[in-house]
């Protein structure tokens, strides 16, 4: 490419040069995004406005002095200076610029990549992550400041609401990089930084192939990077007190730049919606010491007086979550997603109350107008209109460190101002100018006169275009004002945009979407003619025109409608999740008579007490008996019929999780725990309590040879997932042999590598491997330890922690396996390494190693009678269980699934019939035993005196299968009642039929504002113009 | 593609005609092709035991069992001097229990695709038979057997196709398939062309969900491709004199299923695709028996009034949505029950894809005691995996009670069949014992007998 840079270019003023330069050279492919400006002298005096200096600081009749980009003065009788241009306030409001807190905007968009660049690199060309020390998608150096560029189109449509100033960020990988807050003006990309970095950004969301692949992958990871940092810190130190004798620290662009972030704190943005998010991520950031600035926060009202009393800020996205428009209409939507749909909006009001600092996110939204909308909503849900503009400036500004240049109007600050006829996001708001940095803008008035419409274009709309390729789908959704004014988004594959210029004249629909290709804005004319419910036109891209029809499939909800109170309160709704999600009723203490308690406690004896008394006191046990006397005044709970054992375990089980259950990315994954990602609002929880369930094994899933850790949980529905923990039971990690680790069904993807281990050689090798390994760290760890002060120990490993506790005998080893040989293989290895093994985990072929593993000491848990779905199952047997029991081996009956752990009872029953055990014995394959292999014995597993009252009663025989469970106590407290289950659903079905009263009657009705039609998918609505790629490649040059 | 295709069959007809022979010779024949049924003359007795019959008030007698068939039931029997005797003196004698679905006999190992064969690869495939593919030395066959189930139906699934192929009726005994089958061709398996927004991606091996119309539309094509076989079946039902017509194995097999002949199972699960599956097999004549039936509670009145017979799958199953009760298909059966419905158990029913693996069959009755303990009175509940299934499926002159006439497949046990703790004592499969001896049992003794490793 020849150089075609001319020499004004260097001009600060002519910003929009080079873009027109590049036209010039590529033969005017068409017209520059930004027009070349001119530059007046930069004083300015608004005079005669009403100016609020703050929210809720107004001067009426004021001035506003602008000199060189800062504001010089603000007072009601000021001296114009004769240079400054005067624009006259009168009737108009002067408000401080608003702030986007976060934006990718002034960058190009990722998704806006040229489509040519060839086919997608493969994955073969991708690294093979061996672990965090390979630093996957970390780039903590990249700042958003370097990744500006001129132009960007997006920028406009911010400003012309009212928005001065946005941070950006970096996007891709789980540490992006630096967060920078750039004006919203017209000007080349340096001139716009306000200031960097602003924060340091944390990413959650996303997956990948290799470590980490999942969501406990992400967080395990987030935190060794932390580690690594805070290591580098003390490495530092060390290093400048006595450099004698150790190594210079050496330059780590990884690292570094997260360590400095956390020693000078700059805030962390860390991604988090719903409370048990927001509680990982504060404890993340008092565990490494950042400062959080929490992103997303929309369910933030349900930790708000928490967040009150923590450091921490929020950026609460006000993309509110709402209903899928492609969603099926007969899919029936949990209630805590309506009641969180409901909610949502009250956040930022609810933030504020509890005292916490809040800034606005427009998030995914297409655009300011869009953005507007969701903050009125919610100031509908009780934010006040100068709450609103404070968490829009200054508020913004504080969390941001700038609020010395930014976020009000005063003496000194940077000129970023709002000139408008009302509240920037009021609905018939007029903004007369704009000013960044002391540069005015002013939105173009729209000259041409049109004709008034003649037909009215608001509601949803599905349209077809025809493009070469075929038809695709999009839809629309208008509203058009009287005037002929028509906003509204048009949703595509590829996201959802907001319409541009849109009118109406006469039956002529006419507007605009813009996408960002590189540094050029691609603009699509949407021109339609309407007749009646549908629409018939065309749809252009330069100078491509592409047939478009459509037809209307619900018309726009009418004001009326919105203005109604609705028909549930937020009372109600609080109050059937109050049933829907916790304790059916706190008690602690009662006892219950007339029981047949299974009590399991003596594993030689038949132990059960006919027409026995069982009393709990503040949670525990304290006393059992036939001839127990109730003390006074303690609430009775008569079981006459009833059967009462301890309340179930099931020592494997996957539910409660976030995300997957496997980081199946490496064949070593101890780093990774399954306590990090525990969702403690999984409904399998609530229906394993209604099967007596009180305590549950959470494990990693079985892809590694070693897999992660643990999480034991009492089933406290109704708590977060700190309170779910059973406190004090022993950590424990997930080991798998055979089949699953190996990978013997499924290829990987093209261009992914298999994965080493691939036969059971590998398998106790990675196993070997690893301890060996973990032996040594422990080793030099200990040598440290030991060694005089200032030693230095090593960088701490979570890989290698956890297996170091291992070796300790601190952390348990539940190990799935199905094959006689490779269990013995295990318990080999597992001697020579000075470990025990815990649990076996299916163990499928125990029965026919029970002596051996007897004698290792190791707990089989396996399957009741599950056999013959895969090769390494086929010499499973129902026997398992009893003969095992038989030959000395402490055994449980375990789920696995979701389903089947709730009948364990049942499953337990199976070891009666297929071996004969006796009943005793049977019920402690559940109960007692479960408890004894997660050593949690000294606490439940059997009715004794001392123990926790987790209790299950039944209506009849604990191992019949025609018993049902009637109430389930965790601590004393009752968590599942079959009578309160019922009035439960009868609040859920209740609270649904008010929300949704159109469902009992004709489907067919289409005036309703829920009867929406739903809409075809949608496809790909603006092909990229024939010359996209020339463009590009122009770009680049 | 393979020749099991037919987008355009009517046409195909036509241009082939010149190619045609006398098939209709060779489908009569086919029809008449026989099963092959014990006939060895020997007479067994049933003694002392509480006989179950089903058909009556249980009372305490002998069931004489002479050629595979039962002779009498009663409490005064003269025993035939020659007579093998089953000493069921304090047991209980029940009809044998029938899975109403399973893939018994076609899958050994799930997942050893080579040991598989329930899927054949088309989209219409009416003239595959489940029977031409069971294994009759198939391990699962008496480990099933063991628990009390003396016959099944075994049936064909289909990936992602329509017309699955043809469910044979099994005992669980025989050294052929000849010997084992009951009916070779029981019913027609169809997957109904159903509305699914959530669906498997097997690239990410999870669900996801699609947009609703989208679903619609591929739901509405297969319903309109069905229509079209049956539309094409009936063309070449009528033209069956004809000298130019080709013959078509396909169309012959799904000519059976018209003017309400064959049965046809319409696998189907959401209420909407109950309900248009049952809107269509009445628009088209069809014997419909519903299997899987999720919600088939919501549309009890409907199945009750168009008496469609409904086979479920397992109710130890989780709800489909997070806000059902947690009970919610424990309960189905009682109340489809209680709404007039005729119900079936099975282990198999239940995916849109056909019946899954079958290593559970064993656990028919504690599938049907759970919906027991939520509502299904417990007789209704062992009628539904003994006499309903044979009423659903026609057999029941032959099976479904302990009656005079039918064939002795019968079990002795020490107590509540549905109970998990109750022992099948002894087997009878068209009037012989059987052992119940399995592989499982044998791996047990084996192993408890090992000497001491410690």
């Amino acid at each position: 490419m020849p150089d075609l840079k001319l020499p004004s270019c260097t001009e600060r003023a002519w910003t929009g040069c080079r873009a027109a330069a590049l036209m010039v050279g590529i033969g005017m492919l068409s017209a520059p995004a930004i027009a070349q400006r001119p530059e007046p002298p930069p004083f300015y005096a608004i005079r005669d406005a009403q100016v609020v200096t703050a929210p809720g600081h107004v001067l009426e009749r004021a001035t506003v002095l602008i000199a060189d980009g800062l504001i010089e003065a603000v007072g009601a009788d000021l001296e114009i200076p004769a240079d400054a241009w005067v624009i006259d306030g009168t009737g108009l409001v002067v408000y401080p610029g608003l702030i986007d807190a976060m934006t990718t905007l002034g960058q190009a968009p990722p998704e806006s990549g040229p489509p040519s660049a060839g086919p997608e690199r493969s994955g073969r060309d991708q690294p093979t992550i061996r672990g965090p020390e390979d630093r996957p998608q970390t780039t903590p150096w990249k700042s958003a400041a370097d990744l500006l560029i001129d132009d960007d189109g997006r920028i406009e449509s911010w400003r012309e609401a009212g928005f001065t100033a946005a941070v950006t960020v970096p996007e891709g990988g789980i540490f992006p990089g630096q967060a920078t807050l750039i004006h919203l003006g017209e000007s080349e990309k340096d001139e716009r930084v306000i200031a960097t970095p602003v924060a340091q950004r944390i990413v959650l969301a996303g997956r990948s192939r290799t470590f980490p692949g999942s969501l406990m992958g992400r967080i395990s990871y987030i935190q060794q990077v932390l580690s690594d940092a805070q290591y580098s810190a003390q490495v530092r130190k060390l290093y400048e007190r006595s450099p004698v004798g150790r190594e210079r620290p050496l330059y780590d662009r990884a690292i570094d730049p997260i360590r400095e972030a956390v020693e000078v704190g700059v805030p962390f943005f860390l991604p988090a919606d719903h409370g048990h998010e927001i509680d990982r991520m504060l404890a993340i950031a008092e565990r490494w010491q950042l400062r959080p600035i929490l992103v997303g926060g929309q369910a933030a009202y349900a930790r708000a007086a928490m967040l009150g009393t923590s450091n921490a800020a929020v950026v609460v996205n006000l993309d509110w979550p709402e209903a899928d428009k492609n969603e099926d209409p007969d899919a029936d939507t949990p209630l805590p997603t309506l009641y969180h749909h409901r909610m949502a909006p009250s956040t930022p009001a609810a933030l504020l109350e509890a005292g916490v600092e809040i800034a606005f996110t427009s998030g995914e939204l297409s655009g300011p107008s869009m953005l507007f909308e969701k903050l009125r909503t919610a100031i509908d849900a009780g934010l006040s209109v100068d709450d609103a503009l404070e968490a829009l400036t200054l508020g913004a500004a504080r969390i941001l460190g700038v609020e010395d240049q930014l976020g009000s109007i005063a003496a000194g600050k940077i000129a970023n101002l709002v000139l408008a006829s009302a509240e920037p996001w009021a609905e018939d708001v007029e903004i007369k100018a704009v000013f960044v940095d002391g540069k005015k803008y002013e939105s173009r008035p729209d000259d041409e006169e049109s004709e008034p419409p003649s037909v009215n274009v608001s509601g949803s709309w599905a349209l077809e275009l025809t493009t070469p390729g075929g038809v695709r789908q999009l839809t629309a959704e208008l509203n058009m004002k009287d005037d002929g004014k028509v906003s509204g988004e048009i949703t595509s594959e590829r996201g959802t945009r907001a319409i541009k210029d849109g009118k109406v004249a006469d039956d002529m629909l006419t507007f605009k979407t813009q996408r960002t290709m590189g540094p050029r804005t691609v603009e699509a004319k949407y021109t339609l003619t309407v007749t009646g419910e549908t629409v018939d036109g065309s749809l252009s891209v330069g100078p491509r025109s592409m047939d478009l029809t459509g037809e209307r499939t619900a018309a726009a909800a009418s004001k009326e409608d919105e203005g109604e109170t609705p028909a549930v309160s937020n009372e109600d709704f609080e109050h059937a999740m109050s049933l829907y999600r916790g304790p059916v009723r706190r008690i602690g203490s009662f006892a219950i008579t007339n029981a047949r308690v299974y009590t399991v406690s003596d594993p030689t004896l038949d132990s059960t007490l006919t027409n026995a008394t069982v009393v709990v006191r503040d949670g525990k046990i304290a006393a059992l008996g036939q001839d127990i006397e109730v003390p006074a005044g303690l609430e009775v709970i008569d079981a006459a019929g009833g059967s009462l054992i301890p309340g179930i375990i099931d020592a494997h089980s996957h539910i409660a999780v976030d995300g997957a259950v496997n980081e199946s990315s490496l064949a070593v994954t101890s780093m990774v725990t399954i306590q990090d990602v525990i969702a403690p609002a999984d409904i399998a929880i609530y229906r394993a309590l209604a099967g007596g369930v009180t305590t549950i094994n959470v494990l990693h899933g079985s892809s590694n040879p070693i897999g992660g850790g643990n999480a034991v949980l009492k089933l406290r529905w109704g708590s977060d997932a700190d309170g779910l923990r059973f406190a004090g039971a022993p950590a424990g990690i997930k080991f798998a042999l055979g089949e699953n680790p190996k990978r013997s069904r499924g290829n990987p993807p093209p261009g992914v590598a298999r994965r080493y281990p691939a036969t059971r050689m590998g398998v106790m090798d990675v196993i070997r491997q690893a301890f060996t390994e973990a032996r040594e760290y422990a080793r030099v760890r200990q040598q440290a330890e030991q060694g005089p002060k200032g030693t230095l120990p090593p960088r701490p490993d979570f890989k290698l922690d956890r297996l170091a506790e291992i070796l300790a005998g601190e952390r348990l080893v539940h190990a799935h396996c199905y094959r006689a040989d490779e269990i013995l293989q295990l318990l080999q290895l597992a001697d020579e390494f000075g470990f025990r093994i815990s649990t076996l985990q299916h163990v499928l072929e125990g029965y026919k190693v029970a002596d051996e593993i007897a004698a290792h000491g190791a707990g089989a848990s396996t399957f009741s009678d599950w056999w013959g779905y895969k090769v390494e199952a086929y010499d499973a047997i129902p026997h398992n269980a009893a003969l095992m029991t038989e030959r000395g081996v402490l055994v449980s009956i375990n789920s696995d699934s979701g389903e089947e752990m709730r009948h364990l009872n049942q499953e337990a029953a199976k070891a009666i019939k297929w071996g004969g055990l006796d009943e005793n014995a049977a019920l402690r394959l559940v109960t007692l035993n479960p408890a004894i292999q997660l050593g949690i014995d000294d606490r439940v597993g059997s009715i004794e005196v001392g123990k926790d009252a987790d209790l299950t009663l039944y209506d009849g025989h604990p191992l019949s299968v025609y018993s049902i469970v009637q109430k389930t106590f965790i601590d004393g407290d009752l968590y599942f009642e079959l009578e309160a289950d019922r009035q439960r659903q009868t609040a859920i079905d209740d609270l649904k039929a008010k929300l949704h009263p159109s469902e009992d009657t004709d489907e067919k009705e289409s005036d309703g504002e829920d009867n929406s039609e739903p809409q075809t998918e949608t496809m790909d609505a603006e092909p990229p113009p024939p010359d996209a790629n020339l463009a590009q490649s122009e770009a680049r040059s | 593609m393979s020749s099991t295709h037919y987008p355009d069959f009517p046409a195909q007809i036509r241009h082939r005609g010149r190619l045609a022979w006398r098939w209709h010779v060779a489908l009569i024949a086919s029809l008449t092709l026989a099963t092959a049924s014990i006939s060895d003359g020997q007479t067994l007795v049933i003694e002392g035991g509480t006989v179950h019959s089903l058909a009556g008030e249980p009372f305490v007698g002998h069931v004489l069992v002479v050629d595979g068939l039962i002779q009498e039931v009663s409490d005064s029997l003269t025993i035939p001097a020659d007579a093998i005797q089953v000493d069921a003196t304090g047991l209980h004698v029940y009809p044998g229990l029938f899975d109403a679905m399973t893939t018994l006999g076609l899958v050994e190992i799930s997942a050893v695709a080579a040991t598989s064969d329930t899927t054949e690869i088309g989209r219409f495939n009416p003239h595959l038979q489940a029977a031409s593919a069971v294994h009759p030395a198939s391990e699962v066959i008496p480990v099933t057997r063991a628990n009390g189930i003396t016959h099944a139906i075994s049936a064909p699934g289909t990936r992602d196709g329509i017309i699955a192929g043809q469910a044979a009726v099994l005992h669980l005994d025989g050294w052929t398939v000849d010997e084992m089958a009951i009916e070779r061709s029981a019913a027609m398996v169809v997957r109904w062309p159903d509305i699914a927004t959530r669906i498997f991606d097997r690239s990410t091996f999870s669900f996801r969900s699609r947009p609703f119309n989208e679903a619609k539309e591929e739901a509405e094509e297969g319903q309109g491709e069905l229509r079209d076989w049956l539309e094409a079946a009936r063309h070449y039902t009528q033209a069956a004199g004809s000298t130019r017509t080709e013959r078509s194995l396909e169309l012959e097999a799904l000519a059976r299923v018209l003017d309400r002949g064959q049965p046809v199972i319409f696998l189907a699960n959401a209420a909407r695709d109950i309900e248009s599956a049952v809107d269509f097999a009445e628009r088209e004549g069809l014997n419909m028996i519903l299997a899987g039936g999720r919600d088939a509670w919501k549309v009890k009145e409907l199945l009750a009034e168009k008496r469609i017979p409904v086979i479920l799958g397992r109710s130890q199953a989780l709800p489909a949505e997070d806000d059902d009760p947690y009970d919610r298909p424990f309960r189905n059966a009682g109340e489809l029950h209680a709404a007039g419905v005729k119900l079936a158990f099975s282990t198999g029913a239940g995916s849109r894809f056909g019946p899954g693996g079958p290593h559970s069959t064993r656990t028919l009755p504690y599938e049907t005691a759970m919906a027991a303990a939520y509502g299904l009175p417990r007789e209704e509940a062992l009628k539904a995996i003994t006499l309903y299934p044979a009423e659903i499926f026609g057999l029941s002159d032959r099976l479904g009670t302990v009656e005079a006439g039918k064939i002795a497949n019968l079990i002795v046990t020490n107590g509540d069949p549905l109970e998990i703790t109750t022992q099948v004592r002894h087997l009878i499969i068209q009037g012989r014992e059987v052992e119940t001896a399995n592989r499982h049992r044998s791996l047990y003794e084996r192993y408890r007998t090992r000497p001491d490793a410690r």
